[in-house]
């Protein structure tokens, strides 16, 4: 009799919680958002999973000796998977249309006003009962902003690994959510004479431009902001493989295997970190909340600066190109082309987002270490 | 009290912040542009041998080339 007591104890259904049960059913959203939405499945699908693993009782996958435990511990704690997804990113990047139009980099500059005003924001949510927010934690929150996962999940880990789970879901759900928050925001603070503007065809880029600039900027951010090294040297080192046509192996390897291999792994260790005792906080509404209100900002001071541009410039710039200033490439990109689109058939933009899309990327990783240098 | 203090950290954050990020982009503006400059200018002495081999991608070979051309001439100073 006690020995079937013991395995009746040793089951999960005697052991389950109301919390874990929960965090179990928020696995099972993110897994139903992934499958049947489409939303960043690659992403979604492994945090979903992670997050039901992680929360089965007595398995305890996340306790140390658990593969979820080793699995963060190594990739997420040192802060290596996600610079390893950087590496690969960089490696799927085109600078051309960046090179082509160097000014498009200030509408990178200007969207990441939406992480800073989110920082003071976070603070701000101090004043309502039940949130304490220290200054790490609302530079970490504030990154969502940034619309760049693997950044997020970078800077969370260095400077809140506590929200991290909170983060890494609220900023890939919004990045999934770019084609819905976006447009409402690009139509209201742009006319339709504004929206129709033709921007002239860029340059051709030559193939030396392409393959020095991942090294002027590595210079530059060795030279001003050490702190940012990591991402913007493993992105620097993914794009040169691709630029410099020498090393296609390589290139391919970081664009196709490597950023495969630590997707699967980045989200199950993202998902382990959706613990009921983590996750089911007020924070974790706040976090949701700020992370919103940080890509409407970014969104708005992107096109605010498109428009100022456009004012000063010679040739015409269409404004809402600087809603792709917040990155989630080329998501956003996309958004500002069919926005476009909508006004004038004839007018292609998205070779023209594309550049202040991956300024965008490269703003958030210098946002991110400006960061890590005042508050990590 | 604290979180006014937290604040006027935050807020000063904002600002150095968003100084840092512009001062660091408008940096590499000026140093792409220049590179670009400089890429163009010492690349257009390359631009020249670079058309040539589109001539050879056409498939006609040398030998035809000189045989055509010897036929222009003496077509040319026949009608003098």
């Amino acid at each position: 009799m006690e020995g079937i007591l013991n395995l009746w104890n040793a089951t999960g259904i005697a052991n389950f919680t109301i919390p874990s049960l929960i965090m179990i059913a928020v696995g099972c959203l993110l897994l139903f958002l992934a499958i049947a939405k489409g939303f960043e499945p690659l992403l979604l699908l492994p945090i979903g999973f992670g997050a039901i693993l992680t929360n089965v009782p007595v398995a305890g996958l996340s306790d140390p000796g658990g593969l979820l435990y080793y699995v963060y511990y190594v990739g997420i704690d040192t802060g290596i998977f996600p610079l390893l997804i950087f590496m690969g990113v960089g490696a799927l990047t085109d600078f051309s249309a960046l090179i082509a139009n160097p000014r498009m980099l200030l509408l990178g500059a200007a969207a990441q006003f939406g992480i800073f005003a989110t920082l003071f924001g976070a603070i701000l949510l101090n004043y309502v009962p039940g949130f304490e927010f220290t200054l790490q934690d609302a530079s970490a929150i504030a990154i969502i902003g940034g619309a760049d996962g693997p950044t997020a999940i970078f800077l969370a880990s260095k400077l809140a690994p506590d929200l991290l789970g909170a983060i890494a879901v609220a900023a890939y759900s919004y990045m999934a959510l770019v084609p819905i928050i976006q447009p409402p925001i690009m139509r209201a603070l742009t006319t339709p004479e504004e929206r129709k503007i033709k921007m002239p065809e860029l340059r051709k880029v030559s193939k030396k431009e392409k393959i020095i600039f991942p090294l002027m900027v590595l210079s530059l951010t060795a030279m001003f902001l050490p702190a940012a090294i990591p991402l913007v040297g493993m992105f620097c080192l993914g794009n040169l493989m691709r630029e410099s046509g020498v090393v296609d192996r390589l290139s391919n390897s970081a664009q196709n295997e490597i950023i495969n291999v630590t997707t699967i792994f980045l989200g199950l260790a993202v998902g382990s970190k959706l613990a009921a005792d983590k996750f089911l906080t007020v924070e974790t509404i706040g976090i949701l909340v700020l992370g919103a209100l940080a890509f409407a900002i970014g969104t708005a001071s992107g096109v605010f600066m498109a428009k100022g541009l456009n004012r000063i410039s010679k040739t015409p710039i269409n404004p809402l190109i600087g809603a792709a200033g917040v990155s989630a490439v080329p998501m956003a990109a996309r958004v500002v082309n069919k926005v476009g689109l909508e006004s004038n058939p004839h007018n292609f933009l998205l070779m023209h987002a594309m550049g202040p899309n991956v300024a965008g990327v490269l703003g958030s990783a210098v946002a991110a270490g400006i960061l890590l240098a005042l508050v990590g | 009290m604290d979180i006014g203090a937290l604040l006027t950290t935050a807020g000063s954050l904002m600002l150095t912040g968003m100084v840092g990020v512009f001062v660091f982009l408008s940096l590499l503006i000026g140093a792409v542009t220049l590179m670009s400059n400089l890429v163009t200018r010492y690349s257009e002495p390359e631009a020249s041998p670079v058309k040539s081999p589109s001539f050879k991608s056409q498939g006609v070979p040398n030998e035809h080339i000189a045989a055509i051309s010897a036929a222009i001439a003496q077509y040319k100073s026949n009608n003098k």
